[in-house]
């Protein structure tokens, strides 16, 4: 031990190799830390060096990062970010889960575990107090999520894959024990790509907080903006009716994605809305480990409940009005572990080329398929953006990087259409939240209906997020509270003063990190756009609300501001080649 | 986004928070752009140009409160806690920057507090606040700092008296100048029951404009919601009192659906006075007087510390009922609903004024300025009385 204690960090990487099989602790230094935070901008810094590698190359690390928070009572901060480099979009990439797992991977003594090298035969890690264990997994192997992680429960809390990640599905998910999945860039395939089946972490120790009454009294602050606001703990709000809450509302904004986005309302939502979720699946609260929102909801016999995205893309994007057959799908990804928008998505485009959008018990057969890369299932893999291609079509993949749009029309939110353009993991709601101000009025509204200020809006959002996905907190959190209470828990935490613009600069670094990283893997303003769809069909209008195409002139012009704005060329690119050099 | 320079700038005179011709705004898009007064424009911009925000305000309070509490600030504190539980709760503190603190480079302090703060005070200049997503956003911060620093000004001349030299000339001339009558009087409100949707919206629109309007309440801090049989026709969260076409959510009383989502967070405090009360309109806001006297509690030997949310005791201020707690889902839609029913009008501690009509707005209005009225006089009777007496 050093002579000053560091709180909030264990200032240590687990690092695991698969090839040799030989683990080994590194240190990390404080003023690292202090730069990246933790979990997305710890395992962004930490893919300096490997970023150009190939996704499915033994060498590309597959990194799992806690944040500084994590350990703490800090509301929503039982998560982790799982970072490497994505399969489906290449893009750099990471994902931020709940879960035991994160902290009982921090109370072993870590701040991250870098997986490398390859097992030639399936394999879990297993991470104690005492030590770091390669394990046999072969009698995991082909083993749903749920089975997998019930096998290894004795052992700890569990990060696994299933089939889907050991076939290599494109959007396979890496699934938390209780059910979290990191999801979207398919970081479970580069899980499979190494025999690696499942982590299993059982950590004791617990996280010393620098001051114990500065960080109390900053979360009775968060608690109370959770009580003051009408999304988060409203009667109407997520905590009461998880994220289909939104399912009404976009109904309502016209801005549902319907039929592979041709349309933008759908009759059948009704159906499928938070009240009905409740109603037919006598839903119950669940969630995260720790957090006090609780804004997921499973039935009584404990079956997790699908989220707004969910319903949404396994309903109206596939014409498919029956809840029943929704969760299903749901419950199938889950245990077959694949992201559920993509998957959704893809089945849509797909259905759109041939004519017909499969219905509720073809959809069933054909997760199957995909996740063990059978029969149709073989091609659809690959994602929305390599089907639609294949299939001579590749204007009907709605996608943005080749990640899947997920249930926010961009024609209903001018910032959601640039901020699903200008994210670097593709197109992905989670990076600047928009919908946060175009839709949810939080803190501000803004008019979802115009390009202006959009630019630095969204530039400020994503530094914003990225400081959040490196706490690590939940973004939910932030319909409520702001960065200056979180500010307050970490400098509480780790006895070191951040401000709010202290922590929007360490996110600015990090966005701006990985948009050199997607640069420099061919990556420009070529692929910051939208499908063509947005720029020539309106969507459905009615009832008072016009939904007309987005103006690609304007959509353009707000682009080009946000290149200036991050301090890019008109391509979008890095004019200093030595951007990242220059970066701690 | 001239244009809403512009706006806000107009706003700003408009309710007299600001002096005319004292006032900039800075906004950054891809570019930084300022306007207003020369040298607050210069300081706002090189105040923003260091923030990662859109928008920021600097202009000179109408009123000297916030200096009055920054040179009655003991010489070790660098910040005021705001005493009213709703701007409290949104920005904890406000710190403030003294004259002699500035040094050669204000900016560059003003922004490291702005750094850690939605709004700041800064001796002999203003207020300077800031605005992550828009420039109404620094428009609402810097109406918080500003009601905030009203009212526990004139909660400390009610405690301590005056104490530096021309206070007491700014507090006389503040009650002859800048004061003006409330009343409902002149004012056109439609004649309940209000049945037909579209007039509804387009009542609760005008309603919402006239509590702006006459000076009882800031724009950006109430809600206001009318029932029409299972239908709850409820301001937005997050808007303006004097700007709410096209911001009322229809909710069903039966919660059969979420779009209400996006409802004041007040929605269940409405829903339960509906429940209770046979109500057809209510109307809530901040009216400052309102605010400075609910947390008057002469109360002796209580042994609540957190009266604003903890305090359990039904108070009265005339004829109005006070009752303690927080904002949404925490007390206050539990205590206000059993209070409100008989006197048509409750007080939160520390917070603002719910009133309601039986069955249009009028009775709302009038009730509200009562309530104010009869604080604002009760007010100065008390300092009138405090002053005689001396400190
Ligand atoms: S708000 Fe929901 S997603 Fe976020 S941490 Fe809580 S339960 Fe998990
Ligand atoms: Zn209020
Ligand atoms: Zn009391």
């Amino acid at each position: 031990m050093g002579a000053v204690a560091v709180h909030g960090w264990t200032g240590r990487i687990l690092c695991v190799d698969l090839t040799t099989r030989e683990s080994r602790h590194e240190k990390i230094p404080a003023e690292f830390l202090q730069a990246y935070l933790g979990g997305r901008g710890l395992g962004v810094r930490l893919m300096r060096d490997w970023y150009r590698l190939d996704p499915f190359d033994p060498a590309m690390p597959l990194i799992f990062a806690v944040g500084p928070l994590c350990g703490t009572p800090a509301p929503t901060a039982a998560r982790l970010s799982v970072v490497s480099r994505s399969p489906l979009t290449g893009t750099i990439y990471d994902c931020s889960a709940g879960g035991r797992f994160a902290w009982r991977l921090k109370a072993a003594g870590f701040d991250a575990l870098v997986v490398t090298g390859k097992s030639a035969t399936p394999v879990a890690i297993a991470i104690t107090p005492s030590g770091t264990e390669i394990v046999d997994a072969g009698q995991l192997w082909g083993k749903t999520v749920h089975d997998a992680v019930t096998a290894l429960a004795g052992r700890g809390s569990v990060a696994a894959i299933g089939p889907a990640g050991e076939r290599g599905v494109l959007f396979a998910n890496i699934m938390m024990g209780e059910g979290n999945s990191v999801g979207r860039g398919g970081l479970g395939a580069v899980m499979g790509a190494k025999g690696l089946k499942a982590v299993v972490a059982n950590g004791d120790q617990p996280v010393v907080i620098a001051d114990p009454e500065r960080f109390g009294k900053a979360r009775q602050d968060v608690m109370r903006l959770f009580r003051a606001s009408p999304v988060i703990f409203g009667e109407l709000g997520i905590g009461e009716y998880g994220t289909p809450a939104l399912v009404d509302l976009m109904r309502q904004r016209r801005m549902a994605p319907t039929d592979n986005f041709r349309r933008t309302v759908f009759e059948g939502s009704g159906n499928y809305s938070g009240p009905a979720i409740r109603r037919d699946f006598h839903a119950k609260k669940d969630g995260c480990y720790g957090c006090p929102i609780q804004c997921k909801k499973s039935t009584p016999a404990g079956e997790h409940l699908p989220e707004y995205e969910t319903v949404s893309h396994f309903g109206g994007l596939n014409g498919i009005a029956s809840l029943a057959s929704i969760v299903k799908s749901n419950t199938l990804c889950n245990e077959l572990g694949m992201d559920t928008i993509s998957a959704a998505a893809t089945l849509s485009a797909w259905g759109e080329a041939r004519g017909s959008f499969p219905d509720g018990e073809e959809v069933l057969r054909l997760l199957a398929d995909i996740a063990f890369r059978q029969g149709d299932g073989e091609l659809l893999s690959l994602g929305s953006r390599r089907v639609a291609e294949a299939l001579g079509r590749p204007e009907l993949s709605m996608s943005v990087k080749g990640l899947e749009l997920p249930a926010y029309d961009p024609r209903g939110a001018y910032g959601m259409a640039l901020a699903y353009c200008t994210s670097n993991r593709g197109g992905c709601h989670l990076r600047a939240y928009p919908i946060s101000h175009e839709i949810l009025r939080k803190p501000i509204a803004t008019d979802r209906f115009s390009f202006s200020g959009k630019a630095r809006i969204i530039a400020i959002a994503e530094d914003t997020n990225a400081a959040i996905d490196s706490l690590v907190a939940c973004k939910f959190s932030f319909f409520g509270a702001t960065l200056e209470e979180y500010a307050e828990l970490l400098s509480a935490t780790t006895g070191i003063g951040y401000s709010p613009q202290d922590l929007k600069e360490i996110g600015r670094r990090i966005c701006l990190a990985e948009r050199f990283y997607n640069c420099d893997n061919g990556f420009g303003v070529a692929d910051d756009t939208l499908p063509e769809r947005f720029f020539l069909e309106p969507g459905s209008s009615g009832e008072g609300v016009e939904i007309p195409p987005i103006d690609r002139a304007r959509f353009d012009e707000e682009l080009q501001k946000y290149y200036r704005i991050r301090g890019l060329t008109p391509e979008g690119m890095f004019a200093d080649r030595d951007f990242l050099v220059k970066q701690p | 986004m001239f244009d809403q320079i512009t706006a806000y700038t107009n706003k700003l005179v408009a309710d007299r928070s600001a002096l005319p011709g004292e006032i900039a705004i800075a906004a950054q898009d891809d570019v930084l752009i300022v306007d207003g007064n020369p040298a607050l424009a210069q300081l706002a911009g090189d105040v923003l140009a260091r923030l990662s925000c859109l928008g920021l305000v600097a202009a000179r309070s109408s009123l000297p409160f916030a200096d009055f509490l920054v040179a009655r600030a003991p010489r070790k504190e660098s910040f005021i806690i705001p005493r009213d539980t709703e701007t409290r709760t949104f920005l904890h503190d406000i710190p403030f920057l003294r004259r002699e603190e500035m040094g050669s480079d204000p900016a560059s302090v003003i922004a490291r507090l702005l750094g850690s703060r939605k709004g700041v005070v800064v001796e002999g200049v203003g207020i300077v606040a800031s605005g992550a997503l828009t420039i109404e956003q620094a428009y609402i911060n810097y109406s918080s700092v500003f009601h905030s620093t009203f009212v526990k000004y004139l909660q400390d001349v009610l405690h301590d008296g005056f104490v530096l030299p021309g206070e007491a000339e700014s507090f006389a001339a503040f009650r002859r100048d800048w004061l003006r009558p409330l009343s409902a009087d002149g004012l056109a409100f439609r004649c309940g029951p209000l049945a037909d949707p579209a007039v509804i919206l387009h009542e609760i629109t005008t309603v919402g404009r006239y509590t702006v309007e006459r000076g009882l309440v800031d724009s950006f801090f109430g809600n206001i919601s009318c029932r029409a049989g299972d239908v709850i026709y409820i301001s937005q969260t997050a808007a303006s009192l004097d700007a709410l076409a096209g911001c009322i959510d229809p909710v069903p009383m039966d919660n059969s659906s979420t779009f209400g989502i996006t409802a004041s967070s007040e929605l269940l405090a409405h829903r339960r006075i509906y429940e209770v009360s046979g109500a057809a309109t209510i109307l809530h806001g901040h009216p400052k007087f309102a605010v400075v006297m609910s947390m008057e509690c002469e109360e002796v030997g209580c042994t609540v510390t957190d009266c604003w949310k903890e305090c359990d005791r039904v108070r009265m201020l005339g004829d109005a009922p006070v009752v303690a707690g927080e904002i949404g889902a925490g007390g206050l839609a539990k205590r206000v609903p059993p209070v409100i029913a008989g006197p048509r009008r409750a007080v939160v501690y520390g917070h603002g004024v719910f009133t309601v009509g039986e069955k249009d707005f009028a009775e709302a209005f009038r009730a509200m300025v009562e309530v104010e009225n009869w604080c604002r006089e009760e007010y100065f009777r008390r300092v009138a009385e405090r002053l005689k007496i001396g400190p």
